[in-house]
């Protein structure tokens, strides 16, 4: 359904497109591609919040790694680090997801909060524009024993996005496509 | 006046919080997060008075868009407050300076005049070392990319001496009527060796760095910090650095704070790079 709704979303910024080339991207249509990469990211925050959850089935969970992934641009990566540990350690998606899954905790509950920064797009040398998107979780896992962990973390996700083209009933039809790409995740001390 | 300003911040972002709180009740409070200077990006938009306390962006045309009043505040608020060496009449005079109503003062992020400092780790001869690297914005074709620019290690500062004088050390200058032979003496002590090159020579440590990185014996391990350097503000000079705490005064926030004239821009530059 999302997915359904995503492809419908970048038509609609395709077809309030001009159909000439255009590169250049306007207040109007910055919101517009920033509403689909907001919800690519909301996507994520639910995936990953599904993959957490020790109620969800392992075969359940390993399809929604399947569809995380297709959210992502080939290679990207999750770079890591801890309060107590300014290094970044660098995860591949998958086995981000994986190790989420793997979490030796009773219960997990992963919430997000309603904040979020969408910044600029800027031009990169290949033609994309590329975007960060900061949205902040918050991680609770509990024990059998009853002892907790929480974290509060903030991600900052790159966005990638292409202007490409499709063809429907014969006419070439411009679209912004929204690929992420790397996160950078941070733990935070919120007070 | 700062704590006024955070006052109001959070006066204005309260409704937005409350609604936000509806919908998870459970995750403290947000107003902290929508306070916070969360990109770099974010700070050049309050800096330059691009976006309303709201969070939302403003646009060239919209009625507050880079207004003076809004500045005032922002800029208020985008200083470490933990950090007693940004006294409050320094901080006045960059802020008065920056907001002058005859020519104010915007930050270009493609305007160059800034660069990031990006303190790395590196396996070096099996051992875990400090590298840093000098980032600046280059255009290719119609896009930007980062670049590096500059590289300080001290091992590699550690192996040029900094002695100029050059003593005994020289090639006399009939040394071509014997055919050089004398360059055996040059290449007899490794310590001296600089002291026979021509006096603009200076080591280009980047290309040391790409050739022991190609040679295998540089490996990354990870990035550590980052911080950025401004020389945008006519005048001045501002370090930018990330602090995660709790509070609002976090994020990425001005670290360091110089009236400069172009003589100690200069100077300051070389202790930036480790000159």
């Amino acid at each position: 359904m999302t997915r359904i709704l995503s492809i419908a979303a970048a038509l609609i910024i395709a077809f309030s497109a001009n159909l000439a080339a255009q590169d250049d991207i306007s207040p109007s249509r910055k919101q517009a591609i920033d509403s689909l990469a907001l919800e690519k990211v909301r996507d994520l925050s639910k995936y990953i919040s599904i993959v957490g959850n020790k109620d969800t089935p392992w075969s359940e969970a390993n399809r929604v790694i399947e569809r995380t992934l297709e959210l992502f641009a080939d290679g990207a990566l999750m770079g890591v680090s801890s309060i107590n540990r300014e290094d970044v350690n660098y995860y591949g998606i998958r086995e981000y997801l994986e190790r989420l899954m793997a979490l030796n905790y009773d219960k997990v509950t992963i919430s997000w909060y309603n904040i979020q920064y969408i910044s600029d797009l800027e031009r990169q040398p290949d033609g994309r524009y590329v975007g960060v998107i900061t949205i902040f979780q918050r991680f609770e896992g509990t024990t059998k024993e009853g002892l907790r962990y929480v974290d509060v973390t903030k991600k900052d996700v790159t966005v990638y996005v292409e202007r490409k083209t499709t063809q429907i009933s014969g006419r070439i039809i411009g679209f912004w496509d929204v690929l992420l790409g790397d996160i950078r995740v941070t733990e935070t001390k919120p007070g | 006046m700062r704590k006024t300003f955070f006052f109001a911040l959070l006066t204005i972002i309260f409704p937005a919080a409350l609604h936000a709180q509806a919908f998870n009740s459970l995750l403290g409070d947000e107003s902290v997060f929508i306070a916070q200077t969360k990109q770099v990006n974010q700070f050049f938009r309050r800096f330059n008075g691009e976006e309303s306390t709201r969070g939302d962006r403003f646009y060239s045309g919209d009625k507050d868009f880079r207004s003076p009043d809004l500045r005032q505040r922002y800029l208020h608020v985008l200083f470490d407050y933990q950090n007693s060496s940004i006294t409050d009449p320094l901080k006045d005079a960059f802020i008065r300076d920056v907001l002058n109503t005859e020519s104010p003062v915007f930050l270009n992020f493609h305007g160059g005049q800034w660069f990031a400092e990006v303190t790395t780790r590196f396996l070096y001869q099996g051992k875990d070392e400090e590298l840093t690297l000098f980032l600046k914005l280059e255009q290719e074709n119609l896009g930007h990319k980062w670049v590096i620019s500059n590289v300080y290690f001290r091992h590699f500062q550690l192996l040029f001496s900094m002695n100029t004088e050059t003593g005994s050390h020289f090639l006399h200058p009939l040394s071509h009527e014997l055919d050089f032979m004398n360059l055996v003496r040059v290449f007899k002590d490794k310590d001296y060796v600089e002291l026979y090159t021509e006096k603009e020579y200076l080591p280009d440590y980047l290309t040391l760095f790409l050739y022991e990185f190609k040679k295998g014996n540089l490996k990354f391990r990870t990035v550590s910090r980052v911080k950025f350097h401004f020389f945008q503000v006519p005048g001045w000079y501002f370090e930018l650095s990330e602090f995660n705490r709790p509070g609002g005064n976090s994020g990425w926030l001005i670290s360091g704070l110089l009236k400069i004239n172009e003589e100690q821009k200069n100077i300051l530059l070389k202790y930036i790079y480790h000159e």
